[in-house]
């Protein structure tokens, strides 16, 4: 179970007036938009034609965070906030915490390929339920009282939100509500759809208290990478659960051997791994600066922000194919730096 | 107003145009014999060529201002103005820029589109930004003398504007501030040189080529794709990428009222290598000039007497490109014959041909009698029945003159594939315009509602050309073998009451995952049936986008209004239907493309182009 420290759902059941929700959605949008690199690293170092499984659900997982990001940053526009994304403060340092330290001070999150120990170590305790249904070849987590969890944060979120009156939310003309079905991402107008909205982020991060499945077929993230760690997909059975469905396999050699947490300034100027590594920084923060301008006032320009997602994706298949050039037959990877002009390209 | 005004600012840099080369081979875009080893990398001319899985990207990279002038001073450094050593950036809050060629048939107009430039200091606002007007580049030639493996020797430069542009942020600059003061309708004038791209995969240039220009004001009304001045045209005889003079064509503007001449020779001198320097030991010292009288022959050499020399050309001085971009000013104030006569007598770049500066070689001369015409715009793709205009101008000796221009079915750069320019009533123009008291005309080319067919059996559409000069042009005149508009002229289709993937749709996108598998690979599966159901929301987005934009489908920008509809139509109801067994007999056998004799360095590439092109004609002329 991921942890983070109980004094921010304090400061969220004390807070008074509605703008002083406005910090903890904020660092909401930043949490659910922090997953998101290590999962898509993950998704795109496996190679086009293996281990599809496991990238389907994987991608299944980041599009759920993407979501999530955008219900967050829809309720605090609907507040009258204004959600900032377009900073190098907004993405966490990898490897390092995650935002409001979920997980401890020991827990490290980094940018790296695909492996089992990953999704075991990193994701699955990311995902992890406040109380993880058993599942058969898994143990109960313990639990630490003086902490809170993230389902504790969002409750908290929803119960303050529900102190509040209905005539707090607006700006619908500014939210974003393209891209997802209407029952996934609807306005935000009242207690009761801001609350709605919360459960949905809740349910399929964690699934419900009784069934790891969010809805029929369909998996909570913490399920969906046990399934890709235990290679057997999720199947009820008498006795409760049990990852002895479908095989989920794993093919390591379909995985790009790429340098964990690669950073722009590693690589030498001219280089093709600095080139590359420079070009995606510059497109994702291009993609963070999209966003921002949809979430303030620019619904629209989420589209912008769209394809900027398809053409990181293009590049990132590039750059995992890019040899380091020190010899090793580690490749070159992404680095989600948020920067504002690229270095000369030939040294 | 142009680039070759002032206030201007001069940047240099890379660029990146991480080109798919699988299109540049013209039966490749036949599906019926395709195979997916087409789609492999190599470096011998075979199969996919240098860059298969090339996403289309055109972006500047790491482009600094290196240089400025303001008035008649030229500035180098941060102390003298602060703009220098700013960023010339992509747009940041969108995708990168594209270049694309028209047709494998016509590869030597590569356009960039959806390019949004800035200006930032690495503060919170851009100085300035604005979007790159779409344009093909011009004037491809041989400038690069010694290649590396693979690098590409021809260079060519883009002219356009930068427009709808916004100014933000806040610099104590007077070159900035005299620049926005300078510019109308919200653009600015930008060129950009072009040269020693690399496409070596081995290397780090690849994909890389480097890039050296000119942002400077914008007037409503002007052309935005070259400058309304003077114009030398090179010698070309025997192939349009080779000078006989060594020196490749380039545009000057006279200032009356300041009396000096800009002349921009950003991409008309040959360069030693992919470095882009200047062969200290081979360049020759050249000098613009102008001629005493205006002749009635193209001069290939002249006497001392017989020219007022405007000053020499300072291109093997340290550091002259990167602060000039190419661009030098010449002050004739002081002789009053030029001030009397520059505006009637050709302008000609001259190198000594006797140690005594006694006589000298024309390297270049100003078009014959000082007539030019040129075409805007001069790329267009062309939808059955609907007109596309074109923005013809005529000058004499820069000035903008009422004339005659005519036209003319001109195809001589074009080609190399299945026969071009057929059927030939497929568009109309009219053969001669008249020019207004601007010089100026617009020519409309109407393509029949019919449309061309099918001419070339597995390209959709067909290609055209369109030569034109002024008719008082003499006939011994050289003339720029690129002053000729591209026309691709797209095949009628009409959608189905219910289009089917078999029937309709997977025919036109198959294609499109043959030749681009960086998407077909990574992103969505264009032939597969599965792969585009599970992504009907994006595609049908960027299949609905303006052609401007950055995300537009198919990046290429080949795919007819027809053929569009076709699929959007099936985007909303995309039934699957049965493949029809009868279609592979339909195939008929494929026109081939001509056979010529070609190193490894050549394929798959312009040259490669080129060469078919120029082959195809010597067949014509047996």
């Amino acid at each position: 179970m991921i942890k983070l420290q109980r004094r921010v759902v304090d400061a969220i059941e004390k807070a008074k007036d509605p703008t002083e929700l406005y910090p903890w959605l904020q660092s909401a949008i930043e949490l659910e938009h922090s997953t998101i690199p290590p999962y898509l690293t993950a998704m795109f170092s496996l190679k086009p034609g293996t281990n599809d499984h496991i990238a389907q659900l994987i991608r299944s997982i980041v599009v759920q965070e993407m979501l999530h990001m955008t219900i967050a940053g829809n309720i605090l526009v609907a507040i009258g906030g204004s959600p900032s994304i377009n900073t190098p403060s907004f993405v966490p340092q990898y490897p390092g915490p995650l935002p409001l330290s979920i997980g401890g001070s020991g827990f490290v999150v980094g940018i790296e390929p695909f492996s089992k120990p990953l999704v075991q170590n990193v994701f699955m305790t990311i995902e992890e339920p406040e109380h993880p249904i058993p599942v058969i070849t898994l143990a109960v987590a313990e639990q630490v009282p003086d902490f809170a969890t993230i389902g504790d944060f969002y409750a908290a979120l929803k119960k303050k939100l529900k102190e509040f009156p209905d005539s707090i939310y607006g700006h619908v003309d500014r939210q974003v509500l393209q891209w997802f079905a209407p029952s996934l991402l609807f306005p935000i107008t009242n207690r009761e759809s801001a609350g709605h909205a919360i459960d949905i982020i809740v349910d399929q991060g964690e699934g419900t208290s009784t069934d790891p499945f969010q809805t029929p077929g369909d998996p909570a993230h913490y399920y969906k990478f046990g399934e890709i760690f235990y290679g057997r997909t999720i199947v009820k059975t008498a006795g409760g659960f049990a990852y002895a469905g479908d095989p989920v396999p794993f093919d390591p050699a379909g995985v790009y051997p790429m340098r964990p947490n690669p950073k722009i300034h590693y690589f030498e100027p001219g280089t093709p791994a600095r080139i590359k590594i420079e070009q995606f920084s510059y497109a994702y923060s291009s993609l963070l600066n999209a966003l921002h301008v949809a979430f303030n006032g620019q619904p629209a320009q989420i589209n912008r922000a769209i394809g900027l997602m398809y053409e990181l994706k293009m590049i990132a298949v590039s750059l995992m194919q890019t040899p380091l050039g020190d010899g090793s037959n580690m490749t070159a990877g992404p680095s989600f730096e948020y920067i504002d002009a690229v270095q000369a390209a030939v040294a | 107003m142009s680039y070759l005004d002032t206030p201007r600012l001069h940047f240099t840099g890379h660029f990146q145009a991480d080109v798919s080369t699988i299109n540049n081979e013209v039966t490749f875009y036949d599906i019926s014999t395709f195979t997916p080893d087409d789609q492999q990398l190599t470096t011998d001319g075979t199969k996919g060529g240098w860059n298969p899985e090339g996403t289309g990207i055109f972006r500047l990279v790491g482009c600094r201002v290196t240089g400025a002038r303001l008035g008649n001073r030229q500035i180098t450094t941060f102390a003298e103005d602060p703009v220098i050593g700013m960023a010339l950036e992509n747009a940041d809050d969108r995708v990168f820029g594209k270049l694309v060629d028209l047709d494998p048939e016509q590869q030597a107009v590569s356009q960039i589109w959806g390019m949004r430039l800035r200006l930032t200091d690495g503060k919170d606002n851009d100085l300035f930004a604005g979007d790159f007007r779409p344009a093909a580049f011009i004037n491809l030639w041989r400038r690069q003398q010694r290649a590396a493996f693979l690098d590409q020797t021809l260079a060519a430069v883009y002219q356009s504007v930068l427009q709808g542009m916004i100014w933000e942020g806040h610099v104590d600059s007077a070159v900035l501030d005299a620049l926005r003061r300078a510019s109308a309708d919200d653009c600015l004038s930008i060129c950009m040189n072009v040269y020693g791209y690399g496409r070596d995969p081995k290397i780090p240039r690849y994909t890389l080529g480097s890039v050296a220009g000119t942002i400077g004001p914008y007037f409503a009304g002007e052309p935005k794709h070259f400058v309304l001045g003077r114009q030398l045209v090179s010698a070309t005889p025997l192939n349009p990428t080779v000078p006989l003079g060594g020196v490749y064509s380039f545009q000057c503007k006279v200032s009356e009222d300041q009396k000096t001449i800009s002349a921009d020779f950003g991409n008309c001198l040959q360069i030693k290598d992919a470095s882009g320097a200047f062969d200290q030991n081979t360049s020759p010292p050249l000098m613009l000039a102008v001629a005493k009288q205006e002749g009635s022959n193209p001069l290939s050499s002249v006497a001392a007497g017989d020219v007022a020399i405007l000053g020499n050309v300072n291109y093997l001085n340290d550091g002259w490109y990167a602060q000039t971009g190419g661009v030098q000013d010449f002050d004739y104030s002081a002789d009053p014959w030029l001030v009397a006569n520059i505006g009637a007598r050709p302008l000609l770049l001259l190198t000594p041909l006797a140690a005594d500066n006694s006589s000298y070689a024309v390297l270049v001369s100003e078009t014959l009698a000082g007539w030019y015409a040129r075409a805007d715009d001069f790329v267009a793709r062309l939808e059955p029945g609907a007109t596309a205009t074109f923005d013809i101008y005529a000058t004499r000796y820069g000035k903008p003159v009422a004339t005659a221009v005519n036209f003319f079915s001109n195809l001589t750069q074009m080609g190399g594939g299945p026969d071009i320019g057929t059927p030939t009533d497929a568009i109309t123009y009219p053969p001669q315009l008249q020019t207004d008291g601007h010089g100026k005309a617009v020519l409309s080319v109407v393509a029949s509602a019919a449309g061309p067919g099918i001419p070339r059996i597995y390209i959709d559409g067909q290609l055209y050309g369109i030569g034109y000069q002024p008719a008082a042009q003499p006939a011994q005149a050289f003339t720029n073998p690129w002053n000729f508009i591209s026309i691709l002229a797209f095949s009628r289709v009409d959608a189905p009451d219910q289009p089917t993937w078999h029937a309709n749709v997977q025919p036109i996108l198959q294609q499109y995952g043959n030749l681009y598998p960086i998407m077909s690979k990574h992103l969505i599966d264009l032939g597969n049936y599965d792969s585009v159901v599970k992504h009907l929301k994006i595609l049908r987005l960027a299949f609905s986008l303006p052609v401007e934009d950055a995300n537009y489908m198919p990046v290429i920008r080949d795919l007819s209004a027809g053929k569009r509809a076709i699929i959007l139509k099936w985007l909303d109801n995309p039934l699957k239907g049965e493949p029809s067994p009868a279609r592979a007999a339909l195939v008929p056998t494929k026109p081939a493309g001509v056979e010529v004799d070609l190193e490894p360095m050549q394929r798959r590439s312009k040259t490669e182009a080129l060469m078919k092109a120029a082959a195809r004609r010597r067949e014509e002329r047996k």
